[in-house]
C-alpha cells in the first residue's frame, strides 16, 4: 500500500502503533508528530495491540522526558518526539534511560541548536549531543527511510535493550512529502518480538517483585556497573542488522548499518548521514555512470559505531575518504562523524585490514538547512582528487575569512529530464501549500510516478511567502535540494513580480502561470522589464487567471488554492486534463467534506469557472520601462544595502562569511526598509471627522498607522498629498498641528484602526474618520505623504502627557514587525517602547514575540531621534525569567560601580551635580532627561581628570550611562510563563529585584500552532485538548500575589487601554518585581481579529478575563493591595465563548458537553471573582519600623 | 374533564399546546418536563441552513486558512474529523427526542438553497421527525423582485419538500402577504398539510448613540395575539389545512381564544421562556378550566366557534370594523396651543 506523506506523519504512525504512552512537548519541526498522535488518540485509533495510546503534553521537554522515564519504568511501551533545544532538555533522562538499558525509541526531527542565534532549521547539532548517552542512534535520509527505520528502531530496542534515538533532518525530511510504501500492521507485528516486549514488562517496577533502581553508587561499584552494560552495546549493531534483515524479508526494502553506493572499486569515498546522503547518492550514481571511481557510505547506525561493519562496507582499494558532518564542534580536531571514521580507519590499519591509511578529510555542510546540492558533492570529490586536499573544509558557503570553503561549480546540474519540476510562489493564507500537498497526493494515487513535495516558508506571520517545490518522476527521487530549473512556475500573487525574482527558476520553455486581476490584453504590458526579458529569453509560455475574482465570486474570499491547482493540472499535463479535474474535485470533497457540503460546492463551482477563464498570454516584445521595485530604498544604511537587501531578495546564500557579525549581533531598526506592501486595503484619514483620540495608532499591531503633533512650520514644505489639521483637543498642544498617517507599504490591512475609530459622519455613519480603501488607489499618495511624515521633527517627549489618549503620540520604537494581521500582542510592546524605549532592555522568551521581534531578515525594534532604543535579546524558551533577572544583576552591579566611582570623585566635582546624580531618578521623562543632562555634564568633567583620579574618571566615563535608570523587561508568552519557564519565573518574582515581567497571554502555544498551555481556559479547544479543556486556567496572577511584594496586573489593552497604561506605569515605578498578564487576541482563538476589541470587552464583561492591579505599595499604606478594575457581570459567559471557534467547535460537536463546560467556566469565574472581591477588601496590619 | 385531544397535520395530539420552535426542548430532560406539563407536541429548534452555511464558512476560514501557512505551525486550531459543521447535532437531537418522548416531535427547517430545503427535510424526516415545519422567511430588499415572484419561489420550495418527504409538512408564515387566505390556498395546492400563523422576526431598532442597527429578539406579548386570531378566524372552514397559532399566547384564556378562532394547535415560546414547564402546566390548567367552565366537553366543540363563518356578527372581523374604529378614535387634545 502506498500513501503520500511527510516523514513526520509516517514516523508518528509507526511510533503510535507501537506505543502505549506518548509524552511530548511541542517544538519545531517535531511538533506535527505529537499532534498526529494526539489526533489519532482522540479519534480512538488503536495501537498494534488494540488499545488507544495515552498522549500527554507536558510542561517542557524535560518534563516529557521525566514522564517517559517513569512510563518506561512502569513497563509501558513508550515514545516521544522532539528536536533541538527540546532534545537538550531531555538529555539528563536519556542518560538515565540509557544507563538502565530500557527498551525505548524516540524520534527526532534534527534541528540546529541555538548558538549565536536560534534556527528552526535542520542539522545534526542536536542529535550529536546525545552520542555519549548510551542511546543507539539511527539516521534516515528520506521520508520512506524514516518510516522504515522507525519500525526497525522500535524492533531493535526490544531485542537489544538499548534505547534508540531515530533521527531525520528537520524540514528537509520531516516536512517533505513523498509517495511511500506504508509499513502495515502485519509487518510491524512480525517485526517486533513479543517475548522481548514481555521481558520489557517484566523488568518494570512492581511491588509484586520489588527491586530498587536508581540507587546512588560509590567509587567501589559505579565504574564496574557501567562496564557491565558493554555486552548490550556490543551486541546492538547485530540486533539492528537482524531487524533490518527481517524487515527486508517482510517488505523487500533492505537496509544495513552502513550502506555503500557507487563504483565497486571506488578510489574516492564520501561518508555521511541524513538527507544529504540522498543527494550524494544521486550524484555518485551520475558520476559513476560517467566512469568516475567514486562511492558513498551512508551511515545508518551511528551509535553504537561498529568499526567492523564500517570497514566491511568500505570498497577495497579506497584511496581517500571525505567525511561530511552536518554539525559544528568549534575547537575540536574534527566533527564527530569525522573522528569516528578516522578512528575506525586507524583501527583498521592497526588491525591489518589494509596496508595504507586512506587520506581522510572532513568538512561541514548544510548547517541550519543550508542547501546541499550535487554540485557540492562533486566539489568534495574534486577536493579528494587534488594532490593536497584541504583537510578541514566547509562546503555550501563562501568563507572569505578563514578560507575553508570549497569552490563549487554552480553549473553542475544532474537533474533528470524525465522528472517534472514545478515551483509555486504563494501567500501563506491563500492555501497554496495545502493544495500542492493535495496535488501530490492526486498524482501519487493516479499514477505510478514517484513524487516529492518540499515547502519553504519565510518568517513572516502576516503576508508570508511560501514556495512549493514539486517533483514527479518515474524513479526514486533523491533530490534533497530546491528546484533550480522548473518546467512549470506558478506565481499565485501578482505582488511577487514586484518584489522577488520569482521567474528566475523558470527553465527554457517553461510554462509560467500568473494570477492577475488584469484583463489578458493588458497583462503583458503591465509586467516589469525584468520579467518580460526573462520570459522572452527563455521562450516561456505565459498563462493568466484572475483567481481572486473567481474566489470572491464563489464566496471563498482570498482562498485561491483550488483555482490555482486546477490551472496547474490543466497546464502541466502530468495527468489527462479531464481526469485531473475530476481528481481535484474529489480531493476537495475528501479534504473539506468534513466542513460541510457548502464548502465543497463552492470550490467545485470555482473549479468549473477556472477552466473557462484561464488564458494564454502572448509573449510579446520586452519593451517595458518599469523595473522591479528595489528590495530596499535608495539611501538605506550600508548594512541594509549590502546585507539585508540580499536577504530580502532571497539571495542570502550568496553572502560570504565576512558579511556577518561573528557573534550574532545585529543592527536594530531594519524593518522600516522592508516594504512588503501586502495590504489590499489601507486606512485613509478623513481629517474633517477626526476627534484626535489616537485610538487608531494605539491599537495598530504593526505601528503602521501613526499619529503625531508637531510645530505647524514643520509642514511648511509639505507635499500637497500631506494633510494635517490644527490640534484641537489637548490644551498642552495648543498651536500645534495634528496628523494621522498610514505607512502604506507596512500596513497589513487588518482594519483594527477603523474598527476602533469612534468618529462617524452623522449623516452617513458608515463613513468614519478613517476608512479602509483600496491600496492600489491610494498607495502612491500615501507613500509620498508617509515619507514626508517621517521627516517631521518630534516635539519634546516631556511635552506629551503620559496618559492613555496622548501616549500614542510618543515615538514608537517598535514598528512593522512580521506579526499576524490583527496581532493582539504587539500593541503592548509598542506601548512599552513608547513609555520606556530609550532606556529599555528586553529579555524575550522564544515564541511568537521572539519571531516577529527578532527573526531575520529584519528587526522591528528601532531607535528614536536620539539614537537610543530598546536593546533586545532572546536567550531560550525555558530560561527567560532568569535571563532577564541576570540582566538586572549585571545592570545593577555596573550602576553600583558607577556610584562608587562617583563617590570617589565627588570632591572634585560640583556638589550640585553630585547631589543631582545621587538623588533618586523616578523614570519620568523629565527626570530622565535631566539625568541625561547631568551625565553629559559629568562626562565632560571627568574627561579632563588626570593624575591619581584618571583611572577612576576614565572608568566612570565608560559607566556613566548606568546612572540613568534602566528599565529591564522580561517578555514572553503563556507557554513560557505558565509552563516551561514557570519555575524560573517563580524564583525571579520571589526575589526583590526590580524586574518587570510582561506575559503576552494568548492562552495557547501560538508560535508552534495552538497547543494547550496551562493558560488555556476551561472549555477551549486546543491541540492536546481537542474536546475542550476540562480544567481551569492557571491563576498566575494570584500565585504571584501570594508573595505580597510583587506588583501584579491583569490587563486588556484593546478594550481598556487606560487601565493598561496605568498598570505599565505602576509596574515600572514599583521598586520590586512586577508581573503584567496581558490578554492577547490571537488567530488561534478562531475569530476575525478585527473584532478583537469587542471580543476582548466580552471577555472582560463575562469575567473570562479579570482586570485588576495588585500594588504592594497600597498594602504598605494600609489600603487593600488589590484593586479590581472590572466587574464581570454584564455579558453571559456563553455569549463570550460562542464568538470564538475554539469554544464554538465544542458546542457544534457536543452541545451538552459545551453546556457543562460553560457552567463550569461560569462557576470558576464566579469563585475567582469572589476570592478577588475578598482580597480587594483586605487591609493588612501595618508594619511598625523596629526601633533602634 | 374536557377532552383536549386534537388533530394537527394528521397527527393526534393529546393537547393542543405545542412548544414552538426554540431551544426550549434541546435536551431530552427539558423536553420530558414539557411533556409532563401537558405539551401535545414539541417543535425543535429550527435548522437554519444559512446558519449551517455560515458555520461551514467560518470553520473553513478559521481552520483551513491557517493551515500550512507557517514553518512552525501546521495549523492553529485543533482539528479532528470528529468535528463536523452541519445538521448532525440537530438530527441527533431529534433522534434522541423521538426515542424518549411519547408525543410527536416536529422538526423546523429554514433553508436558503433548493437542494438545502429538500436535502435537510429528508434528513429531518429520517431522524424521526413526525412532521416538518418550514419556516418561510423572505425579507424583500430587492426592488426588482415582485411579491408574486417571491410567492412563486416559496410555493416551489413547499412543493419540492412535500415531494421529497412522506411526513406532513406545515408552513410557518409571516403575516406580510397581500392575501394570506389566497396564499394559504396555494400552499394547500402545493401539498402543505398545515400553516402556523405567524412567524416573528428579529426587528431592527436603532442605537441612537452609535447610529447602528440594534438587532434583538423581543419576546412576544399578548398584544400580538389579535393579529393571529384574525387570521385564524378568516381561514377556519375555508381551508382543509391544519391551523396553528404562534405568538401572543401567554395564558390559558389566550389559548382558548386561538382555539375559538379555529386553531387546531397553539404554539408557545415566549410564554415559556421564564418559567418553562411550570408555566405550560398553568396554561394547560387555565385552558382546561375555561373550556370546562363554559360547558365544552372537547376541543372540537370550541374550535372555530368565533371564526368568521360562525360568529354572530362576521362584519366585526372584516374591513368594516377597521373603519368604525378609525371613526371612533378621536385625537386627544394636549393642552392649549
Amino acid at each position: 500500500m502506498t500513501a503520500t506523506l511527510d516523514a513526520n506523519e509516517a514516523v508518528a504512525s509507526v511510533a503510535y502503533r507501537l506505543s502505549e504512552v506518548i509524552a511530548i512537548y511541542p517544538i519545531t519541526p517535531a511538533s506535527p508528530m505529537g499532534e498526529h498522535a494526539d489526533e489519532w488518540s482522540v479519534a480512538g485509533r488503536p495501537n498494534l495491540w488494540g488499545s488507544v495510546p495515552d498522549v500527554v503534553e507536558m510542561q517542557s521537554e524535560g518534563g516529557a522526558a521525566g514522564a517517559v522515564h517513569g512510563a518506561l519504568q512502569a513497563g509501558a511501551l513508550t515514545t516521544t518526539f522532539t528536536a533541538s533545544q527540546g532534545l537538550l532538555l531531555m538529555l539528563p533522562n536519556l542518560y538515565k534511560i540509557g544507563g538502565e538499558l530500557t527498551s525505548f525509541c524516540m524520534h527526532v526531527a534534527a534541528r540546529s541548536i541555538a548558538t549565536h542565534a536560534l534556527s528552526i532549521f535542520g542539522d545534526h547539532s542536536d542529535v550529536m549531543a546525545v552520542r555519549q548517552s548510551g542511546f543507539a542512534m539511527l539516521a534516515s535520509g528520506s521520508p520512506q527511510e524514516a518510516q522504515d527505520l522507525a519500525a526497525i528502531a522500535h524492533a531493535a530496542t526490544f531485542s537489544s535493550r538499548v534505547p534508540f534515538l531515530h533521527f531525520f533532518d528537520g524540514f528537509r525530511t520531516s516536512h517533505e512529502i513523498q509517495k511511500l510504501t506504508i509499513v502495515d500492521d502485519a509487518t510491524l507485528k512480525a517485526l517486533v518480538d513479543p517475548a522481548a516486549i514481555a521481558s520489557h514488562r517484566e523488568r518494570a517496577m512492581s511491588p509484586e517483585h520489588p527491586v530498587a533502581r536508581g540507587t546512588s553508587q560509590n567509587p567501589d561499584v559505579f565504574f564496574q556497573s557501567r562496564e557491565a552494560a558493554n555486552i548490550f552495546h556490543d551486541a546492538c549493531p547485530d540486533a539492528v542488522a537482524a531487524a533490518m534483515d527481517r524487515f527486508a524479508e517482510l517488505t523487500g526494502r533492505r537496509y544495513a548499518p552502513f550502506e555503500y553506493v557507487g563504483h565497486p572499486e571506488a578510489e574516492r569515498v564520501v561518508v555521511m548521514m541524513g538527507s544529504g546522503a540522498e543527494c550524494a547518492h544521486e550524484t555518485v550514481e551520475h558520476l559513476t555512470a560517467a566512469g568516475e571511481r567514486v562511492g558513498l557510505i551512508k551511515v545508518r547506525l551511528y551509535r553504537p559505531f561498529s568499526i567492523d561493519r564500517f570497514l566491511a562496507a568500505l570498497p577495497p582499494g579506497v584511496q581517500s575518504v571525505a567525511v561530511l558532518d552536518r554539525t559544528k564542534e568549534p575547537g575540536s580536531t574534527g566533527e564527530p562523524l569525522l573522528l569516528d571514521v578516522t578512528a575506525a580507519l586507524v583501527d583498521g590499519l592497526a588491525a591489518g585490514r589494509f596496508d595504507d591509511l586512506p587520506r581522510i578529510i572532513g568538512g561541514r555542510y548544510g548547517l541550519s538547512s543550508k542547501e546541499f546540492t550535487p554540485a557540492m558533492v562533486k566539489a568534495v570529490f574534486d577536493e579528494l582528487d587534488r594532490p593536497q586536499p584541504t583537510r578541514r573544509f566547509t562546503v555550501g558557503i563562501t568563507d572569505d575569512v578563514t578560507h575553508l570553503s570549497l569552490p563549487v561549480d554552480e553549473s553542475f546540474d544532474i537533474e533528470s529530464p524525465e522528472v517534472t519540476r514545478a515551483v509555486f510562489y504563494g501567500l501563506g493564507a491563500d492555501g497554496t501549500v495545502s493544495s500542492n500537498k493535495a496535488a501530490i497526493r492526486i498524482i501519487g494515487e493516479a499514477t505510478d510516478l514517484r513524487c516529492q513535495g518540499h515547502f519553504v516558508y519565510d518568517s513572516k506571520k502576516a503576508g508570508s511567502t511560501t514556495v512549493s517545490h514539486l517533483r514527479f518522476g518515474p524513479r526514486a527521487i533523491r533530490s534533497t535540494y530546491l528546484i533550480r530549473r522548473a518546467g512549470f512556475v506558478a506565481v499565485h500573487d501578482p505582488g511577487f513580480l514586484e518584489r522577488l525574482d520569482v521567474l528566475e527558476v523558470a527553465d527554457v520553455g517553461a510554462t509560467v502561470l500568473l494570477n492577475s486581476p488584469l484583463p489578458p490584453d493588458r497583462l503583458w504590458d503591465s509586467l516589469p522589464i525584468d520579467a518580460q526579458r526573462l520570459l522572452v529569453d527563455r521562450s516561456c509560455r505565459l498563462f493568466a487567471i484572475d483567481a481572486y475574482t473567481i474566489a470572491e465570486d464563489h464566496g471563498l474570499a482570498r482562498r485561491i488554492n483550488t483555482i490555482m491547482s486546477t490551472c496547474f493540472f490543466a497546464l502541466a499535463g502530468v495527468l489527462p486534463r479531464d481526469d485531473a479535474i475530476v481528481a481535484v474535485k474529489q480531493s476537495v470533497a475528501d479534504t473539506w467534506g468534513k466542513r460541510g457540503p457548502e464548502i465543497v460546492r463552492r470550490n467545485v463551482d470555482a473549479i468549473d469557472a477556472t477552466i473557462t477563464q484561464l488564458h494564454e498570454i502572448e509573449v510579446g516584445a520586452a519593451n517595458a520601462t518599469r523595473r522591479r521595485r528595489p528590495a530596499v530604498p535608495v539611501g538605506a544604511p550600508d548594512f541594509v544595502a549590502n546585507v539585508t537587501r540580499l536577504l530580502l531578495e532571497g539571495h542570502g546564500d550568496r553572502l560570504p562569511v565576512s558579511a556577518f557579525p561573528p557573534d550574532g549581533t545585529w543592527p536594530t531598526g531594519t524593518s522600516r526598509y522592508e516594504k512588503r506592501a501586502i495590504a489590499i486595503d489601507i486606512p485613509i484619514w478623513e481629517p474633517d471627522l477626526c476627534v484626535q483620540c489616537n485610538r487608531c495608532s494605539m491599537i495598530c499591531p504593526h505601528t503602521a498607522i501613526r499619529t503625531r503633533v508637531f510645530e505647524p512650520e514643520a509642514a511648511a514644505a509639505a507635499p500637497s498629498v500631506f494633510r494635517s489639521v490644527p490640534e484641537g483637543y489637548t490644551s498642552e498642544f495648543e498651536g500645534l498641528s495634528y496628523v494621522v498617517q498610514v505607512a502604506p507599504d507596512d500596513c497589513t490591512g487588518c482594519g483594527l484602526c477603523v474598527e476602533v475609530c469612534p468618529a462617524k459622519d452623522r449623516s452617513q455613519p458608515k463613513r468614519k474618520a478613517i476608512n479602509m480603501a483600496p491600496a492600489v488607489e491610494h498607495r502612491e499618495r500615501e507613500r509620498e505623504s508617509f515619507e514626508f511624515y517621517e521627516t517631521i521633527p518630534h516635539i519634546a517627549r516631556t511635552r506629551i502627557p503620559v496618559e492613555s489618549r496622548t501616549l500614542a503620540l510618543l515615538p514608537s520604537l517598535f514598528e512593522f514587525s512580521g506579526a499576524c494581521a490583527g496581532c493582539g500582542e504587539t500593541p503592548y510592546l509598542r506601548l512599552l517602547t513608547q513609555l520606556y524605549g530609550d532606556r529599555l532592555v528586553i529579555a524575550n522568551a522564544t515564541g511568537c514575540s521572539s519571531i516577529y521581534g527578532g527573526n531575520l531578515p529584519t528587526t522591528p525594534y528601532t531607535t528614536g531621534p536620539d539614537g537610543r532604543g530598546p536593546a533586545w535579546n532572546n536567550s531560550l524558551f525555558e530560561d527567560n525569567a532568569e535571563f532577564g533577572f541576570g540582566i538586572r544583576l549585571g545592570v545593577d552591579v555596573q550602576e553600583g560601580r558607577a556610584r562608587l566611582l562617583l563617590g570617589r570623585l565627588a570632591s572634585a566635582l560640583p556638589e550640585r551635580l553630585v547631589g543631582s546624580l545621587t538623588a533618586p531618578c523616578s523614570g519620568d521623562a523629565d527626570q530622565v532627561a535631566a539625568r541625561r543632562t547631568d551625565v553629559a555634564e559629568l562626562r565632560s568633567l571627568v574627561g579632563g581628570f588626570d593624575g591619581s583620579d584618571a583611572d577612576d574618571a576614565a572608568e566612570l566615563d565608560r559607566l556613566a550611562d548606568f546612572l540613568v535608570p534602566r528599565s529591564v523587561w522580561i517578555v514572553g508568552g503563556d507557554g513560557w510563563a505558565y509552563d516551561i519557564g514557570y519555575g524560573g519565573l517563580d524564583h525571579v518574582l520571589a526575589s526583590n529585584r526590580k524586574v518587570n515581567v510582561l506575559v503576552l497571554d494568548t492562552e495557547v502555544y501560538s508560535n508552534t500552532g495552538g497547543q494547550q498551555s496551562k493558560a488555556t481556559p476551561m472549555g477551549a479547544v486546543a491541540k492536546f485538548a481537542s474536546a475542550g479543556k476540562e480544567t481551569a486556567k492557571k491563576d498566575l496572577g494570584l500565585l504571584a500575589m501570594t508573595y505580597g511584594h510583587v506588583y501584579v496586573a491583569s490587563v486588556a489593552m484593546q478594550a481598556r487601554s487606560h487601565q493598561t497604561v496605568k498598570a505599565f506605569i505602576e509596574a515600572e515605578s514599583h521598586p520590586g518585581p512586577s508581573l503584567i498578564i496581558a490578554h492577547s487576541p490571537c488567530i488561534a482563538h478562531g475569530y476575525d481579529l478585527v473584532h478583537s476589541p469587542a471580543q476582548q470587552a466580552r471577555a472582560i464583561n463575562s469575567g473570562a478575563w479579570p482586570l485588576y492591579r495588585f500594588d504592594p505599595r497600597r498594602a504598605a499604606a494600609g489600603e487593600p493591595p488589590l484593586h479590581i478594575d472590572a466587574d464581570p457581570v454584564s455579558v453571559p459567559m456563553r455569549t463570550y465563548m460562542r464568538e470564538e471557534a475554539r469554544f464554538r467547535m465544542v458546542e457544534l460537536r457536543d452541545p451538552e458537553r459545551f453546556d457543562k463546560l460553560v457552567h463550569a467556566a461560569e462557576r470558576a469565574v464566579a469563585d475567582r471573582h469572589a476570592l478577588y472581591e475578598q482580597l480587594a477588601q483586605i487591609r493588612l496590619p501595618r508594619q511598625e519600623e523596629p526601633n533602634g | 374533564m374536557v377532552d383536549l385531544t386534537t388533530d394537527w397535520l394528521g397527527l393526534t395530539l393529546r393537547s393542543p399546546l405545542v412548544v414552538g420552535a426554540s431551544p426550549l426542548c434541546d435536551t431530552s430532560v427539558a423536553a420530558r418536563h414539557f411533556v409532563d406539563a401537558g405539551a401535545g407536541a414539541v417543535v425543535m429548534h429550527s435548522l437554519f441552513e444559512e446558519q449551517l452555511i455560515a458555520d461551514q464558512l467560518a470553520a473553513h476560514r478559521f481552520f483551513d486558512s491557517n493551515v500550512d501557512t507557517n514553518a512552525e505551525a501546521r495549523s492553529f486550531l485543533a482539528d479532528t474529523d470528529v468535528f463536523a459543521v452541519g445538521a448532525g447535532p440537530t438530527l441527533d437531537r431529534i433522534a434522541a427526542l423521538t426515542d424518549t418522548l411519547d408525543i410527536p416531535v416536529i422538526a423546523s427547517l429554514n433553508g436558503v438553497t433548493p437542494g438545502g430545503w429538500t436535502g435537510y427535510a429528508r434528513q429531518l424526516q429520517d431522524s424521526g421527525a413526525a412532521a416538518i415545519e418550514l419556516n418561510l422567511y423572505d425579507i424583500a430588499t430587492d426592488i426588482a423582485e415582485s411579491g408574486d415572484q417571491i410567492e412563486q419561489r416559496q410555493l416551489r420550495v413547499v412543493a419540492d419538500v412535500v415531494a421529497a418527504v412522506s411526513v406532513p409538512v406545515s408552513i410557518k408564515l409571516s403575516p406580510f402577504y397581500a392575501s394570506v387566505p389566497s396564499f394559504v390556498g396555494r400552499l394547500a395546492t402545493a401539498g402543505a398539510a398545515g400553516v402556523v400563523l405567524f412567524n416573528r422576526f428579529y426587528q431592527p431598532d436603532i442605537d441612537l448613540e452609535s447610529l447602528d442597527i440594534d438587532r434583538r429578539l423581543v419576546p412576544s406579548t399578548a398584544a400580538e395575539l389579535p393579529l393571529r386570531l384574525h387570521a385564524l378566524a378568516v381561514l377556519h372552514g375555508r381551508t382543509r389545512l391544519s391551523l396553528a397559532s404562534s405568538g401572543g399566547v401567554h395564558r390559558g384564556t389566550d389559548a382558548a381564544k386561538a382555539i375559538l378562532c379555529g386553531a387546531d394547535a397553539v404554539q408557545m415560546v415566549s410564554a415559556l421562556l421564564e418559567d418553562g414547564p411550570a408555566q405550560l402546566r398553568r396554561i394547560h390548567g387555565e385552558l382546561s378550566d375555561w373550556l370546562d367552565g363554559h360547558g365544552y366537553r372537547n376541543l372540537a366543540e370550541a374550535r372555530g366557534a368565533t371564526a368568521l363563518d360562525n360568529v354572530a356578527n362576521p362584519h366585526e372581523l372584516e374591513r368594516l370594523n377597521y373603519a368604525h374604529l378609525l371613526q371612533s378614535w378621536q385625537p386627544q387634545r394636549r393642552g392649549a396651543r
